[in-house]
């Protein structure tokens, strides 16, 4: 070997270096606890055991993820065992929406998601807006107009005053001045029960729940909560087509960890849900469930975090909730 | 496709021997989670979801589903036996099953659950069977005023729950809707009760209060007879641990009213088994012809909730099968599984995988008959734990409560508000207060509450739109009847009396 070549091979060793980002040094050397705030069977569990199905049969991760239930307080209780665990690099936590706006209006609240690590925000489930298939309203225009006319009359099902059923009534109801009810259930059994049985007019529903019930001729959909046409609904027109020109409001949900670990250990977490969102599995996954694929890195979902917060704040302030931060 | 041919499909389906053999894992593993307090099927499924992604999907509805009723069966053990619901749709068998245990007959209480369990169970899944499609509409057309009705019902059972005195049942019954109240109301976002305790945001679970006045008051209560307390008679012989013929003639009427009840309101998504259990009860009481004596024993108190409960799954199943909605936390699991299998649940599903359907109403009738056949063995074993002597009995109690409790949501709060509702069924047993109206209250209150607002905000604040509709106003015309009937009673003795007076 000459020096030549030893010098360059030398140099290219130490530009590699240089030229990828410092490999993560954090490897996990112990079972990874996955916080939910659900419990089995919530949204959020299901979410969770099956990433750390999908994790271990990828073999993304030299360990195995444990999901651990945390349920009670609208999600607090869970919250706060994740602030507790400060600098424990071995657990990460799956939030929902309700992490960044149940604090606003929940007074008994101590920590709040910007005490967390953001790690990476995961799928966007975007909404379909419906109503029953013998209704008279053919277009979201004829449901908005007949609001119009009857004000307060029209009804819409959904869950509590804060869930995004009801941000999505009142974004619609200011920019088209129209005004109609809502009332809420605690089950989505139950919503689509009340839709179903002509007791109510309208509802937010998942695409994935309404797919089953439009071809079945039960339900006729209006407009989808989507900023681009689901492929599934590729007819349907999105709010902005439709003519109800509203923020988009998707349910969000990814990972936090506690506050205080460090650095390479977030970007392993990175990297990690990255090559997840790669997969094949994951891929499928998103497309049965009708998720949009949502990836954002730490520094980007915190940002997300702030924006989605002041957001929900207005919005909730503007429904009559009372905002305590 | 007939039912007919529909049934044969079913069955090569459900006899297949893989199929069998599911359906007997489901149905053991649900008895066993039914027999422990805390863990229920719904749990117990979501947790064991990720185990059947390579199932084959009908192998696996069929041992969920049999997870689901299996539980079922399972949650009467405890309650008769040790006072100690083992889920909350068991709550009311503990009324007459433990009472049934104090006087030594354990193995008939055991006996006749596990009958009543087969008989509604099987009802449940014939009608599953027969007639989904129609009884699915009828439940849509049931709407908050409805739901309000049936829970005002529901809440006039107080009458026939009371015990000596309809003051303090009035009252436990409205401490029990005070605890419904607590935690975030889900219309306007604002917690109540909370005491500034985010542990409580959610409301107390109905469990740690059924357990804690139940199982911990009456443990305390005994302990201050200590002198007194016996080991409670266990009667030697399979003869003595199996029902008479004469209580199983007793309970004819209340395996049929579990049936009936239990479905009718399974079918319902806004209701549930708890509240099914209770109205069972209630009603096999008012129709008695010794309603005094029911609170101190009787097989049909047992027979006709247990049976309510049991049948109740069949009715659940309705709305899930036929329109893909979920009735009950259980069912929407169900719901999530069979998304992850890759079949769409929804008004097609019948017609799309029609083996799928029928093969899961076969398996249950298959997995009735194995439940049956799995528990009534084990009664004459299971008796047997009444003999411990009371320090080994009590501390034994203690032990499946509390763990009952915590495996619930693994919080340590909610063990120290097990032992202060515990202290609360001490003191209300001390001053002679009946806890079942608490329990009643509790379960109504919250659904009674919402189906109340829901409603008048529908009709914009108009009162009207609880007697305008007929069903409503028929249930709640049924319910001043019930509330009337101590008048009545008490009218009738003074009437008597007059005519002893002047005769």
């Amino acid at each position: 070997m000459t020096k030549r070549t030893l010098t360059s091979a030398l140099l290219s060793t130490a530009l590699l270096f240089a030229a990828a980002p410092a490999p993560a040094e954090f490897k996990p050397t112990k079972p990874i606890e996955v916080i939910v705030h659900t419990g089995p069977g919530g949204g959020g569990d299901v979410l969770a055991r099956f990433i750390a199905q999908a994790v271990e049969k990828e073999k993304l991760a030299p360990v195995r993820m444990q999901v651990n239930n945390k349920p009670g307080g609208g999600g607090l209780t869970a919250m706060n065992y994740v602030v507790e665990k400060k600098g424990d690099a071995h657990a990460i936590a799956i939030f929902t929406g309700v992490w960044v706006t149940n604090p606003l209006t929940q007074a008994e609240a101590k920590v709040t998601v910007k005490d967390m690590t953001p790690v990476v925000r995961l799928v966007l489930e975007p909404a379909v807006i419906v109503v029953k298939a013998d209704a008279p309203y053919k277009t979201l225009r004829d449901f908005i107009d007949a609001a119009k006319k009857t004000p307060g009359q029209l009804k819409q099902s959904g869950g509590s005053i804060t869930s995004r059923d009801n941000v999505i009534r009142q974004l619609m109801m200011k920019n088209t001045g129209a005004n109609w009810a809502f009332i809420s259930f605690p089950g989505g059994g139950e919503r689509i029960a009340a839709l179903l049985g002509g007791h109510v007019n309208m509802m937010v529903i998942e695409p994935q729940e309404a797919g089953e019930h439009i071809r079945a001729k039960n339900m006729r959909v209006l407009a989808q909560v989507a900023d681009k046409r689901l492929p599934a609904f590729a007819d349907v027109p999105t709010m902005k087509e439709a003519g109800v020109d509203i923020p988009n409001v998707p349910q969000v949900r990814g990972v936090v960890a506690p506050p205080g670990i460090p650095q390479d250990a977030v970007a392993y977490y990175e990297d990690l849900f990255l090559r997840l969102s790669k997969t094949a599995t994951w891929r499928k996954y998103l497309e049965d469930q009708q998720f949009e694929d949502g990836y954002l890195r730490s520094a980007e979902l915190s940002q997300f975090f702030d924006q989605y917060a002041n957001r929900m704040r207005d919005i909730l302030k503007e429904a009559g909730a009372k905002i305590v931060r | 496709m007939d039912v007919a041919s529909g049934l044969i499909q079913g069955f090569s389906v459900a006899l297949a021997p893989g199929n069998l053999m599911w359906c007997f894992v489901g149905c053991f593993l649900g008895t066993v989670v039914g027999i422990m307090p805390g863990l229920g099927p719904a749990a117990t499924i979501a947790m064991l979801l990720p185990l059947t992604f390579k199932m084959d999907p009908t192998s696996a509805i069929i041992m969920l589903a049999g997870i689901y009723y299996g539980a079922k069966y399972g949650g009467s053990t405890t309650s008769i036996l040790l006072n100690v619901p083992g889920e909350s749709a068991s709550v009311v068998t503990c009324l007459d099953g433990y009472q049934m245990a104090r006087k030594g007959r354990a193995g008939a209480a055991l006996g006749i659950a596990a009958i009543a369990s087969f008989v509604a169970g099987t009802v449940g899944v014939i009608a599953l069977m027969l007639i989904s499609p129609p009884l699915a509409k009828v439940a849509l057309s049931f709407s908050s005023p409805e739901y309000f009705a049936l829970m005002a019902l529901g809440l006039a059972m107080v009458v026939l729950l009371a015990g000596r005195s309809l003051v303090k049942a009035l009252m436990a019954m409205l401490v029990g809707l005070w605890i419904a109240s607590i935690g975030t109301d889900l219309f306007t976002a604002v917690s109540r009760f909370t005491f500034g305790q985010s542990e409580l945001l959610d409301g107390v679970d109905f469990v740690i209060v059924a357990i804690g006045v139940f199982a911990v008051g009456e443990v305390l209560g005994n302990m201050e007879q200590r002198e007194a307390a016996q080991v409670l008679p266990v009667p030697k012989g399979l003869r003595n641990l199996l029902p008479t013929l004469e209580e199983l003639k007793a309970c004819r009427f209340a395996f049929l009213n579990g049936s009936v009840v239990g479905f009718l309101i399974g079918v319902l998504p806004g209701a549930g088994s708890t509240i099914a259990s209770f109205i069972s009860y209630g009603l096999e009481k008012a129709v008695s012809k010794h309603p005094e004596k029911f609170g101190t024993g009787v097989p049909e108190g047992v027979a006709a909730p247990e049976g309510a409960n049991n049948s109740e799954t069949g009715g659940a199943l309705v709305p899930m099968l036929t329109l893909g909605i979920p009735g009950s936390s259980t069912t929407a699991i169900l719901l999530a599984a069979l998304i992850l299998w890759g079949l769409k649940p929804g008004p097609l599903m019948i017609q799309d995988n029609p083996a799928l359907f029928w093969g899961l109403v076969a398996s249950m009738y298959v997995g009735n008959v194995m439940l049956l056949v799995l528990n009534i063995p084990l009664i004459p074993l299971f008796a047997q734990i009444l003999r411990l002597p009371v320090e080994l009995l009590y501390p034994l109690i203690f032990g499946i409560s509390i763990v009952g409790v915590y495996s619930v949501s693994g919080s340590l709060f909610d063990v120290w508000m097990l032992a202060a509702f515990g202290l609360l069924g001490y003191v209300m047993r001390r001053l002679d207060y009946p806890s079942a109206p608490l329990i009643l209250g509790l379960v109504l209150g919250d659904s009674m509450e919402r189906a109340l607002r829901q409603s008048l905000m529908m009709s914009q604040g108009e009162l009207g739109i609880l007697v305008s509709r007929p069903v409503s106003a028929i249930m709640l015309g049924l319910t001043v009847l019930i509330l009337l009937l101590p008048l009545f009673r008490k009218a009738n003795a003074w009437r008597v009396r007059a005519l002893e007076e002047n005769g």
